[in-house]
């Protein structure tokens, strides 16, 4: 290879994997933050769901 | 003396109808800001070529610093992590105002995205570091400062876990995120007061091409609506959780 190219490419190819790695982190860390809250609003939902129906019985009785 | 009733913030106001659109325009306007860093925005030069060479049809001079490029997601979840932790800080000295427990919980939601956007721009300023200085850690004044940052929010939940009594918990973590609050601006002027090449000062001394300051301010809108999203969101749950234990310590009273 030209070495002058040699030396233009000497600092694009070695970072792709911190770039790459950096915005990856970001994006999957979001999605993940995300599914986490969205699953535990699910469950809580349900829990809140059967509570109040238990707390409906009782004040029944 | 009247007796004034707070509005508190609750979960099903109209904040929630806008968490959707703000969550799909973040990522939007994310993925957009990323595709102009890479694609529009030309890389920074590095130190200057033996001799000039043609790539394209671009008289190359300089190296290309392609890790430059962390910076458009880098800068943007700083400035989001410093809001999150302004409002963590408002709502705490709501609640230190008032002693309403509804202030807290807003104040802890908040603090608990702040961390998230912390510990990104932790992650994508050490990949940043790693690269170009081949080593994961330097003692320079911003990123001191910065962990300290994340040292006080960490130890704000902590804090949090520790303490068993909820109105002194609440009383402790406002007063911890008002700390967290003093560090933003210390954070934020260091590289003012103490000159540092790794953050220079780039919005006062022009350092940036407009095309870059577009990449970052369309990254910067779509973080902190993904931010605004996540804390409604959370808010959310939250108040469910608090629900579901208020019901639950309901049943154990029958």
């Amino acid at each position: 290879m030209n070495p002058i190219l040699a030396d233009i490419y000497s600092t694009v190819i070695p970072s792709a994997p911190f770039i790459i790695a950096a915005y990856a982190i970001v994006w999957v860390a979001l999605l993940v933050y995300v599914a986490i809250v969205v699953r535990g609003l699910k469950r809580t939902e349900a829990q809140m769901a059967v509570l109040e129906e238990a707390v409906r019985a009782k004040a029944g009785e | 003396m009247s007796d004034k009733k707070v509005k508190v913030p609750e979960a099903g106001q109209w904040p929630d109808n806008l968490v959707v659109p703000a969550v799909l325009a973040g990522a939007v306007l994310t993925t957009a800001g990323f595709l102009m860093a890479f694609l529009m925005v030309g890389p920074v030069n590095g130190a200057a070529l033996s001799s000039p060479e043609l790539v394209g049809d671009v008289m190359v001079t300089n190296q290309q610093l392609l890790s430059q490029k962390i910076f458009y997601f880098h800068m943007p979840v700083a400035i989001v992590s410093f809001v999150a932790l302004v409002f963590a800080a408002y709502y705490g000295i709501r609640f230190l105002m008032g002693r309403q427990q509804r202030f807290d919980t807003c104040s802890r939601v908040a603090m608990e995205i702040a961390l998230l956007f912390v510990v990104f721009t932790m992650v994508t300023g050490d990949l940043w570091t790693r690269f170009e200085w081949g080593v994961w850690w330097t003692w320079e004044p911003r990123l001191t400062t910065y962990l300290i940052l994340m040292l006080i929010v960490i130890a704000y939940f902590v804090l949090r876990n520790a303490v068993d009594d909820p109105e002194r918990r609440a009383v402790f973590s406002g007063v911890i995120s008002i700390i967290a609050l003093v560090d933003v601006p210390i954070c934020f002027m260091i590289t003012r007061l103490i000159p540092s090449s790794v953050h220079p000062v780039v919005a006062r001394e022009g350092g940036m091409a407009p095309d870059m300051v577009a990449a970052v301010m369309i990254i910067m809108a779509g973080m902190m609506l993904v931010a605004f999203g996540l804390y409604r969101l959370r808010f959310r749950q939250a108040r469910l959780d608090e629900r579901v234990q208020a019901l639950k310590d309901q049943l154990e009273d029958y």
